[in-house]
């Protein structure tokens, strides 16, 4: 059995690949000025690499001996939100497209896709509960804190620049998005360093 | 902090699997403990003192 930690390069390579299919789509869905319920059809394919990706996580978890059965379980609540996401955001778009409704159903309508985030970060903090490795825990929640760091900083210097009306307004649920690319870019920043 | 979990490891011929698996910690956690990446909280320090029958401070060194 190998004695150090030799993850392969699959799940950067995936996570590459999910993160250009998502730009990529969302910005052709926007230069084409696809409708709502057609971005969202069109964002399906690249959110299914999510799967492979995921998958690709695991084995080289298994392989470098870094993972757990509570990492295991975050991952598949992580497949849970994440498509319980785009479900959500589909069927409010097509709703709010087909009744333009009003009032308390409108309400409803709007908060939709909030709900699987709310089971996200729920999610999260199962993980730390249910984490029983602490070296793991405390490497989860060092890359946790990269991310609000810089969510913390993109939002502050961003919303000055907002201000003085340098930059166009940014909807306030990017801020999940942020954060998950800092704890990526912190869990990249890890393997890259080989620890 | 320095430590001797390697040699104790190979005085019994064991991997770090074997090691992580009697621990029940992840293969990872043995290999941060042993390289000196991260220091082990006081239970799982005396966990580890217990599998080898030895006191903590025959285990980690003070640098």
């Amino acid at each position: 059995m190998a004695e150090d930690s030799t993850p392969g390069r699959a799940p950067l390579i995936w996570g590459l690949v999910f993160v250009v299919a998502m730009f990529g789509t969302g910005f052709g869905a926007r230069f084409a000025h696809l409708s709502g319920f057609w971005t969202m059809v069109v964002m399906l394919p690249p959110m299914l690499l999510l799967i492979p990706m995921i998958r690709s996580a695991e084995r080289s978890g298994n392989l470098s001996g870094c993972t757990s059965p509570a990492l295991k379980r975050y991952n598949r609540r992580g497949l849970i939100w994440a498509f319980s996401y785009v479900a959500a955001l589909f069927f409010a778009i097509s709703v709010n497209d087909a009744l333009k409704p009003e009032g308390p159903l409108l309400w409803l309508i709007a908060v939709l896709p909030a709900l699987p985030i709310v089971y996200f970060v729920w999610a999260l903090y199962r993980y730390l509960v249910e984490e029983t490795d602490e070296y793991l825990k405390m490497r989860y929640v060092t890359h946790a804190l990269f991310g609000l760091g810089l969510l913390l900083v993109v939002a502050t210097v961003w919303g000055f620049l907002e201000s003085f009306k340098v930059v166009p307004h940014v909807e306030s649920w990017m801020t999940v998005p942020v954060w998950a690319i800092g704890l990526g870019v912190a869990q990249i920043w890890q393997r890259v360093r080989g620890s | 902090m320095r430590n001797r979990l390697k040699v104790l490891r190979a005085e019994r011929d064991w991997s770090q699997g074997d090691l992580a698996e009697r621990l029940q910690v992840s293969r990872q956690s043995v290999n941060a403990i042993e390289t000196g990446k991260y220091d082990p909280s006081l239970p799982l320090a005396f966990r580890i003192a217990d599998l080898f029958g030895l006191p903590i401070e025959e285990i980690f060194l003070k640098d």
